[in-house]
């Protein structure tokens, strides 16, 4: 830290007056608290992972555990949420089932973000035939609807874990290559670009240093958007059947197996529902308020 | 003064001819302790503070000073288009021909701009609408202000484009904009303002976005304008060389506030503030033979932050302590010429404070009105 | 055998006179064709058109001409940010063209380039330290993070900012401060060779002089030579020892600083230097207005591209194209020679002024 210039020897003409620093914890601040829907996904989301996290300790039930002398019963003391057709208590298998949402909502974005950034920065830094390919490919994908191409991948596959987050990840990779593509062909216009080139920089550096993090707001901001998408997407999946197969809980499949009797006891349906509601709200509210901080000029 | 007749203004609108006559007293553009402020209103940002200067009928007067001088907000306040919420004017006067436009009606104020106050901007793509074309965008602005037949009105449009040099006006009445370079589009937003012939044309910075020939030939359409219609101007602009070739009397300003005002020549050839003289040291010249460009030091202070005294004092080779502690008023350095300066003021012994006296602002016609 | 020569680079010379040439530019060319997605031939854009001049060794060439001319492609083009059509840049004896990209990489040590946008040509989320230190770390000129910031500290100092700047980021700084940063950036490997792109040209009046000034002392110190690419003639009068004048992709005219400005030899430098408006209000130089326009430089006029605006224009002009040829008599003296301009009718003050 120490530097050899001592006050003495600058140059008489020094100019030393600056601009102050802007303020970026001030912005967080603002971020969480200037909007009373960002505090309300906020808590929403700090519940939700915190009791994804604990399942096991804080679930007062196995979630797997049949009882069949209690079938279908209403919510009581013993069962805040009731039990459904196998006597499994319903609360329980909401809390094991926010592990499933929590991990599809994470991780299917973030690979899904990896590989789309990587996709799109290729095609929008290299132009030309690289471009024409990666584009046409992610055109074919964004062709089918997500939730179609996550069936067919599914059907073709299986249903187990890894398969069910690669289905997500593929049908999410055509988003974030897009938009990394069209930043990437912005932020490549501007100066510094250039000037990275006359210093004398290696292309791949040029990629990281240069273009990745100027294009990093918007891409931050779609994941925080999509991972309620990959929670939707997963529940949607398992209630067709494809995604977490039973006796594994899913709110997706808390809601299918209710609908079986969705007359007798609405409340697998009615818990479920709700919390997949509150939960992709949040993280749409959130990913919001990330996009003001981040992004303020696409924000209306 | 009275209106050019008709016959030397072919251009010249139906029924305007009678009304313009002004007491020559009177400036026709008087603009009083002028303060704009930005930013919430717990802790503004002042960016113009106490601005005065006037313009009079047929005068000429340019606003200089750099970035962040506030010279642009200015001519916005007297046109009455300071974007607001984040903008307000705080205090002042803008008068016009002895109405204060900042106390009018807002309905009304529409009236008055684009018919006896007409603006034209830097960067003339962004002020034209690329899918209308030329003839229409003129043709509207004389039908806001204008009752005219179809035939009259084209008739007008295309004399209005031979007035500002479009070659073949009446073939080019169905271009679009983006047919047109930046110096013709710059000559078609001209040609757009003086439509209903205004007396006062306010320019921001008309030709900063043009190349010098085409400057050049801007310039001189803004003189024959000033010949032949007997528009006053209020020029902004950074660039001296501009504003020596067009105006009569010079605003300088510096840091949201004026610094000096005087008529051309005595800024030019006895500059009073020690920022004019910084910046008329600084700037390259043609013809001459320095090595080395004088150089003011430091940088323009950020908006807001210069809370007391006089805002050049950081920079100024001339400072006492006073300057620190006190903002100068404006001083009358002669007849025609006032500066904001502790140390010019005592310099000029028995220069008092004229900021109240108001030294008139000269100006006038110059040149004779033939064509 | 590309380090041996870049070695030689950052040492100052000793073994050569300052004023030989250090960079010899011939025949460089650049066309711009459009509409290449669809196949089409489309139409082609003559951006620079057979640019031919050197760079001496400590001196600043002045490359002048309005929006549209090719100055900036043309000073893109010495240092291959643009490829060009064809022609060949020799620097320093090495041949640009026929380099690979890793050898034209390890060039760049030598040859540097300021920007005209201060606020874009800096990254905007790195730190001015790595922006600055950025060169030094490809040409492995500094080995640990304390020499790094030791040498961005004296940088700093050099081009007349505090050093206690140097983990701040761009957006705190003034414009005239972040051209001071990005020159702190092109001198940092000691090039021998600066393209500096209308450095001044987005500043205010004020702090350009202050930029005119550091450049010029930069360059008294460390000997390097400038391509300086402007608009404005008045700035160019101070820091040139020789000026080119552009127009429509050619270079029309060349010279010492001295013929140019008080002896031009071409209408078209003529108009321009007669064009820029006199801070003065009571020197007011005739002024020759040109007609019309600069033509689409998708379609140059026949000839000399100039005819169509020019005031002294005859027949010969509309067909044949005027070669760039010396400008000076027999009876020339020194500071004369080297003074060329492409009009058939070339003589000092060809246009008459009244």
């Amino acid at each position: 830290m120490s530097t050899v210039i001592q006050p003495s020897s600058l140059s008489p003409d020094v100019d030393n007056t600056i601009a102050p620093e802007p303020g970026f914890r001030a912005a967080i601040m603002h971020m969480i608290f200037g909007r009373k829907s960002t505090v309300f996904a906020l808590v929403v989301m700090l519940i939700f992972i915190v009791v994804a996290v604990l399942a096991p300790w804080i679930s007062p039930y196995d979630p797997l555990a049949q009882s069949f002398l209690s079938i279908n019963k209403p919510p009581s003391a013993a069962h805040w949420l009731g039990t459904d057709q196998f006597g499994r208590d319903v609360l329980s298998r909401m809390i094991h089932g926010s592990r499933n949402s929590l991990l599809f909502g994470l991780i299917s974005p973030a690979l899904a973000a990896i590989f789309g950034t990587a996709l799109g920065v290729t095609a929008g830094y290299f132009g030309g035939a690289v471009d024409r390919v990666i584009s046409r490919l992610i055109d074919l994908l964004l062709a089918f609807p997500e939730l179609l191409l996550a069936i067919m991948i599914a059907a073709v596959l299986g249903g187990a874990f890894w398969n069910i987050i690669a289905v997500i990840t593929v049908a999410f990779i055509p988003g974030f290559a897009r938009v990394a593509r069209a930043s990437t062909l912005a932020v490549k216009q501007e100066p510094y670009v250039e000037a990275a080139v006359a210093v004398g920089l290696r292309t791949p550096t040029i990629i990281i240093r240069h273009i990745i993090p100027n294009i990093a707001a918007p891409i931050v901001v779609l994941m925080t958007l999509w991972v309620a998408s990959a929670i939707r997407l997963e529940a949607s999946l398992s209630f067709l059947g494809i995604g977490t197969r039973a006796p594994n809980p899913s709110w997706g499949n808390i809601i299918r197996d209710g609908l079986n009797n969705l007359f007798g006891s609405p409340w697998p349906i009615i818990a479920a529902g709700f919390a997949i509601t509150c939960v992709v709200l949040s993280f749409n509210l959130f990913g919001d308020a990330v996009r003001d901080v981040l992004d303020p000029e696409t924000a209306e | 003064m009275t209106q050019t007749p008709m016959t030397q203004a072919p251009v010249l609108a139906q029924g305007q001819s009678a009304t313009a006559t002004t007491k020559p007293a009177r400036p026709l553009l008087k603009v009083e302790n002028l303060s704009v402020e930005f930013g919430p209103k717990a802790s503004p940002i002042r960016v113009v503070n106490g601005v005065s200067f006037e313009v009079d009928a047929g005068g000429s007067v340019g606003i200089v000073g750099e970035s962040g001088s506030g010279k642009s907000i200015t001519s916005l306040a007297v046109m009455g288009l300071i974007p607001s919420p984040p903008g307000r004017i705080v205090e002042g006067r803008v008068e016009f021909e002895g109405t204060n436009l900042l106390e009018m009606q807002k309905a009304r104020l529409p009236d008055i701009r684009g018919r006896d106050i007409a603006m034209i901007f830097q960067e003339p793509m962004s002020s034209l609408n690329p899918v209308m074309t030329i003839g229409d965008q003129i043709g509207e602005a004389i039908k806001l202000h204008e009752k005219m037949s179809r035939e009259q009105r084209r008739e007008r449009i295309v004399e209005l484009l031979k007035l500002v040099g479009i070659p073949n006006p009446e073939g080019r009445l169905g271009a679009y904009p983006h047919q047109f370079s930046g110096g013709m589009r710059q000559r078609v937003m001209i040609a757009m303002a003086v439509a209903c012939n205004p007396k006062l044309l306010i320019a921001d910075e008309p030709t900063t976005a043009l190349d010098v020939t085409i400057q050049a030939q801007v310039l001189e359409l803004m003189h024959k304008i000033r010949r032949t219609l007997n528009t006053s101007i209020l020029l902004i602009s950074h660039d001296l060389g501009v504003i020596a070739d067009v105006c009569e009397r010079v605003v300088v300003m510096y840091a949201g506030r004026v610094v000096e005002e005087a008529d051309v020549k005595s800024i030019f050839r006895n500059p009073s503030h020690p920022y004019t003289r910084g910046l008329l040291q600084s700037i390259p010249r043609l013809n001459d033979e320095r090595s080395r460009l004088y150089q003011i030091p430091g940088s323009v202070p950020l908006a807001g932050t210069v809370k007391k005294g006089c805002p050049f004092f950081a920079r100024c080779p001339d400072r006492i302590g006073r300057c620190a502690e006190e903002m100068p008023p404006m001083f009358a350095v002669s007849k025609s010429q006032r500066a904001a300066c502790w140390v010019t003021a005592g310099a000029n012994e028995g220069a008092t404070a004229a900021v109240t006296a108001g030294v008139t602002a000269g100006g006038g016609v110059s040149e004779g009105a033939t064509a | 055998m590309m380090n041996a020569r870049i070695e030689e680079g950052i040492t100052p010379r000793t073994g050569k006179q300052a004023g030989d040439d250090f960079i010899t530019v011939e025949g460089l060319g650049k066309t711009f064709s459009e509409n290449r997605m669809f196949g089409s031939s489309g139409s082609a854009v003559r951006a620079v058109d057979g640019a031919s001049f050197t760079v001496r060794r400590g001196e600043t060439l002045a490359l002048v001409g309005e929006s549209g001319c090719g100055k900036s492609t043309l000073g893109r083009l010495l240092l291959r940010l643009i490829e060009a059509s064809e022609g060949e840049v020799t620097v320093d004896g090495t041949r640009l063209m026929a380099l690979s990209q890793g050898d034209m990489r390890n060039m760049r040590a030598k040859m540097q380039m300021i920007f005209q946008d201060p606020y874009g040509s800096l990254s905007p989320r790195r730190s001015i330290s790595q922006i600055i230190s950025e060169p030094l770390e490809v040409f492995g000129m500094v080995q640990s993070s304390r020499q790094r910031r030791e040498r961005v500290a004296e940088l700093l100092s050099q081009v007349g900012l505090s050093p206690t700047f140097m983990d701040r980021y761009p957006r705190q700084f003034s414009g005239g401060q972040r051209q001071r940063i990005g020159i702190a950036r092109a001198i940092s490997v000691n090039p021998q060779f600066i393209v500096a792109d209308e450095p001044v040209s987005a500043l205010d009046v004020s702090v350009q002089a202050q930029i005119v000034n550091l450049m010029q002392d930069l360059q008294q110190s460390r000997g390097f030579s400038y391509l300086f690419i402007a608009h404005d003639l008045s700035v160019v009068r101070h820091i040139a020892d020789r000026v080119a004048v552009m127009y429509l992709g050619r270079i029309v005219e060349i010279g010492p600083k001295a013929r140019i400005y008080n002896a031009p030899s071409h209408p078209y430098t003529q108009a321009l230097l007669s064009a820029v408006p006199e801070p003065d209000p009571e020197t007011r130089r005739a002024r020759i207005i040109l007609k019309g326009d600069v033509p689409n430089p998708a379609n140059v006029p026949s000839g000399c591209s100039f005819h169509t605006r020019c005031p002294i224009a005859q027949d010969i002009c509309k067909r044949e194209r005027p070669k760039l040829a010396e400008t000076a008599t027999a009876t020339a003296t020194a500071t004369e020679i080297g003074h060329l301009a492409a009009c058939h009718f070339a003589k000092p003050m060809p246009i008459p002024v009244g």
